[in-house]
């Protein structure tokens, strides 16, 4: 059944001679039966064979629903346009801060990191003060065109413009980091032989960057597949998704089956999008074939037309991306009347919203919770998941391919459905964890934050395995290296900075989640997303909505202290590794001092 | 799923072996002793941790209500959750409970957690002191009612005068003044819509139609739909008023006289001739719990009428508890006082809501 040759693939036979191969084969085989496929089988059949006989009322009422079918097709709409426009804003900022030799590029990368640490409604918020028909920039407009429409930024335009402003975050990280992989030489040579500036880019930088673009081109689509609070705030009438219709049904006990349907036409779009990709991907070399290869150096872009023109283009882009920050930070100060009627005047700025917050009995004590819960669920997932994906990257037979499928299960549904199957699978003794009951325990909301991460970990960990040569491993085994020390010693400290960045990312992503916490959660141990939830929800008074305001500043700082630390060390220790060590030219950004904060996952 | 069948079906053996042949006792099954509700035991509370969900733990209740336990002997660790999520947890965790009690959820949703077995029945201390007709109205009582609340439609009256306003939801896709000056809901998952929509489908009900509504129930939901101004999200309806998008909406009686503060705007409410409809928070027992005894005992201290009054003078709302009354505020009193309660079938509610919360979302909302 041996499929895949060359250097890069092996047959399953030779797979399973390795000991460390067959431990990890042993638990992930595990691991995937006991928290992937079982649960979620579990969720589904219930859902779908209520009476233990099939239905297929869900699919009869969903397409004979106009609604459902045109939010759905603007749903697939969003997340094709997607993952168009964010590769061409993505791949621009980041040539813009890497690549090309442009003035303030430092505080250009600053303004573009600020998608690291905000999303979702506050974002859609911001971008409303801003564009919105009482906005700044609308109000600027209508003193120059008296008769323009007010309401000008909605729809599909508004929802596509903020969406892929917002979501650049994974170029930013990775796009960035393969790029420092480029061999310089190959380039000059390029130069040498009369090439210009575009046909350097197009032939040879960007063919290099092409795994970490499938990669990101993938979370793109699922995040426009995904698209929940942009809609709502920025849609109108006109363009309004399916995720808000998902979360309605999945709440309803009797619509669930619904929910659960439209969740898994959208798993099955993603699943496909991944298989295309794949494809792609298959087959290319995507690492410096040179013998001595050098670190890239910023090119100086020749044509001043051109050049002027990127500079331009560079610096509203900037704008575009720092103002709303800037009124989310301000509007944080002043009272929850003034946010909604977005009408600021300087005097009502107080403190107020922050001593309400901060002086919660609570305190702290969920910040901390919540801290640890993503700090254990990001570095398990990730240090789990680094030998995984290289053995998927490494070995490719049917084997491997059907545990990578199956590790994608988690981005076919919704998170509330994930738990809900969490907690019918082991609300009782099951042999399957040992004879234990995992509901009211502290490790069933870990369990869950681990799987939901697992599809962002393992794209992203595998795409940066593809980008490492395999001259330096084969090189190490033939001197007689082990597989763990080739591991340790060779690989590990290649992908070690996307590893950080993977790691801060879901770090991140988790601080705030409330759709699993909200099932899972220990009655004593509530994360952060809970009391955000109780102190922002609508029905909560005129303070819900500068709080949702506060909490999103607040968790702006501890993501940007986060990759402060994580980037910091991880950007420092590798590249020094790297010289003496392994020849690469992986020093990642070292002036990333702002932090990441993304979210891959269905809902952003 | 299974488990449960075979819990049903061991019930029906054993009941249908006892030659017990009593039909109406209706689907609690699983409990040895079925037909006698639970009561507190005397003596002072033990002080075991006893965990309660609810949705009302906002604008600090939660913590007013954990301080005043503990004051009286209770230690309780509150968990929040919204009205769909609490309800779907509750049912979700009934093989192995984590909460002891449960509050906060209206009729609609202890309903749903009856019938899927997560509640036991039990008597509070204070059941002479609340109106039976406003807690669970089945044969064996598993909820017990707290708060009342009106779900009204509120209005811009600086702009309308009373002559002008409305009379009922009707009027606001029948007459044209008011098409456009009224927010529409953009999704049925809150308690509060769900009581709007239960009040103006429940008035047309007709075994014939679809779901138990008229094709005449159906128009008026297709004309709340058509003619009102979508809500929009994290914007409340209140600042929306403010600025003039629009005029009127739903809205909880007890938010607003603390939003028309905030927003400096002046509010009256609709009183149509059918009534107004009530959210009743209930209290519960969770099935299944080992600290059955410290939770009834905490239950008959938090709905006691000092509890209740206090709760009422700190969060402006009305107790249903009788003794209570006198200590809530007279201005919320005298309103409650003036109000007629729309006659609603909370059973048929309850029955047809899931289906019906579907069909709208699918076919009217746009």
């Amino acid at each position: 059944m041996s499929s895949g040759g060359g250097s890069n693939g092996a047959g399953t036979r030779s797979m399973l001679r390795s000991p460390a191969v067959l431990i990890i084969g042993i638990v992930l085989t595990w691991f995937i039966a006991a928290f992937l496929v079982w649960p979620n089988a579990n969720v589904l059949i219930q859902t779908f064979f209520p009476n233990g006989s099939f239905s297929g009322r869900a699919a009869e009422k969903l397409f004979s629903s106009q609604r459902a079918m045109k939010s759905l097709g603007n749903s697939f709409l969003l997340a094709v346009a997607l993952s168009i426009t964010v590769n061409v804003v993505g791949i621009f900022i980041v040539l813009v801060t890497q690549y090309f030799k442009i003035r303030g590029s430092r505080i250009l990368f600053l303004g573009y990191a600020t998608t690291f640490i905000y999303g979702g409604i506050v974002l859609a918020a911001g971008y409303k003060f801003i564009y919105g028909d009482k906005g700044i920039v609308t109000g600027f407009l209508l003193s120059l065109f008296p008769g323009m429409d007010p309401g000008w930024f909605s729809g599909f335009f508004a929802v596509l413009a903020v969406m892929t402003f917002a979501t650049t975050t994974n170029h930013m990280l990775f796009v960035a980091n393969a790029l420092k992989g480029v061999d310089y030489q190959t380039i000059e040579a390029a130069r040498n032989m009369g090439a210009s500036t575009w046909t350097v880019l197009r032939r040879i930088v960007l063919p290099m960057l092409k795994p970490t673009l499938f990669a990101v081109t993938v979370l793109s689509f699922l995040t426009g597949l995904g698209a929940l609070s942009a809609p709502q705030v920025l849609g109108g009438r006109e363009f309004q998704t399916i995720t808000p219709m998902i979360l309605t049904f999945s709440n309803s006990p009797t619509s669930r089956d619904l929910a659960a349907l439209l969740a898994v036409i959208l798993g099955v779009a993603t699943i496909l999008m991944l298989a295309v990709m794949t494809r792609l991907e298959k087959g290319g070399t995507y690492f410096s074939v040179s013998k001595v290869s050098s670190g890239l150096q910023k090119q100086q872009i020749r044509n001043p037309v051109a050049n002027a023109a990127v500079h331009v283009v560079a610096y509203l882009l900037f704008a575009v991306y720092t103002l709303p920050v800037v009124l989310i930070v301000v509007f944080s100060f002043a009272d929850g009347a003034a946010i909604q009627t977005g009408q600021l005047s300087p005097g009502s700025l107080t403190l107020d919203n922050y001593v309400r917050v901060l002086t919660q009995p609570s305190g702290l004590r969920p910040f901390v919770i919540s801290i640890v819960y993503s700090a254990l669920a990001a570095v398990i997932a990730v240090g789990g998941l680094l030998f995984v994906a290289r053995l998927l990257q490494k070995y490719r037979n049917w084997v491997t391919t059907a545990f990578e499928y199956l590790l994608h299960i988690p981005w076919i549904l919704p998170s509330a459905l994930l738990a809900l199957g969490l907690i019918l699978s082991y609300d009782h003794p099951s042999p399957l964890v040992g004879g234990a009951v995992l509901t009211g325990t502290t490790v069933i909301l870990l369990i869950a934050f681990v799987t939901v991460k697992i599809p962002f970990t393992l794209r992203m960990l595998k795409a940066s395995f593809a980008s490492v040569n395999s001259s330096l491993e084969e090189a190490a085994t033939i001197m007689g290296a082990k597989t763990l020390y080739v591991f340790r010693r060779i690989l590990l400290p290649i992908v070690l900075p996307a590893a950080a960045a993977i790691t801060a990312l879901n770090f991140n992503s988790m601080l705030d989640d409330y759709d699993t916490a909200i099932f899972l959660a220990h009655p004593l141990f509530q994360p952060l997303g809970l009391v955000i939830k109780a102190n922002t929800d609508g029905a909560e008074g005129v303070d819900g909505v500068s709080n949702t305001f506060v909490y999103t500043v607040l968790l702006m700082v501890i993501t940007g202290v986060t990759m402060y630390l994580v980037y910091g060390r991880a950007g420092k220790k590798p590249a020094r590794r790297a010289k003496t060590g392994a020849g690469g030219k992986q020093g990642l950004t070292p002036v990333l001092a702002e932090a990441a904060r993304t979210d891959p996952a269905l809902v952003p | 799923m299974r488990r449960l069948k075979t819990l049903v079906a061991g019930a029906v053996a054993v009941a249908l072996l006892s030659g017990c042949g009593a039909g109406a006792a209706g689907p609690t099954p699983s409990e040895p002793a079925a037909g006698t509700a639970a009561t507190a035991p005397s003596g002072p509370p033990s002080g075991e941790t006893l965990i309660v969900y609810t949705n009302s733990n906002g604008e600090g209740r939660g913590e007013w209500l954990t301080q005043k336990a503990a004051e009286a002997g209770f230690k309780i660790e509150i968990v929040g959750a919204g009205g769909a999520d609490a309800t779907n947890k509750l049912i979700a965790e009934k093989n192995n409970p984590i909460a002891d009690v449960a509050f906060g959820l209206n009729n609609m949703y202890f309903e749903q957690v009856k019938a899927a077995g997560a509640i036991e029945p039990f008597t509070p201390s204070w059941s002479g002191e609340v109106d039976a007709a406003k807690g669970d109205k089945g044969a064996t009582k598993a909820y017990w009612p707290l708060v009342q609340q009106a779900i009204l439609l509120g209005y811009n009256s600086d702009k309308f005068s009373k002559d002008q306003a409305p009379k009922d939801w009707t009027d606001l896709w029948t007459q044209d003044r008011f098409k456009s000056r009224y927010e529409r809901v953009t999704g049925l998952g809150t308690a509060t819509a769900q009581l709007v929509f239960a009040s103006i489908l429940t008035r047309y009900k007709d075994d014939a139609g679809d779901l138990g509504i008229s094709d005449e129930g159906w128009k008026q939901i297709e004309g709340y739909f058509k003619n009102g101004t979508p809500a929009v999200a994290k914007t409340d309806l209140f600042a929306r008023i403010a600025s003039g998008d629009t005029d009127m909406g739903q809205m909880p009686s007890s938010i607003i006289a603390e939003r028309e503060k905030s927003f400096k705007v002046n509010v009256e409410s609709v009183m149509p001739s059918v009534g107004v409809p009530l959210a009743i928070e209930q209290v519960a027992l969770v099935k299944g719990t080992d600290k059955k005894d410290e939770a009834l005992k905490f239950i008959d201290w938090f709905g006691s009428a000092d509890i209740q009054g206090a709760w009422a003078q700190q969060f402006n709302s009305m107790p249903v508890n009788k003794a209570a009354v006198a200590k809530a505020k007279p201005e919320v009193v005298d309103f409650f006082n003036t109000l007629k309660q729309q006659d609603i079938d909370w059973s048929f509610v309850q029955a047809n809501m899931g289906s019906w919360v579907e069909k709208i979302e699918l076919e009217y909302m746009s």
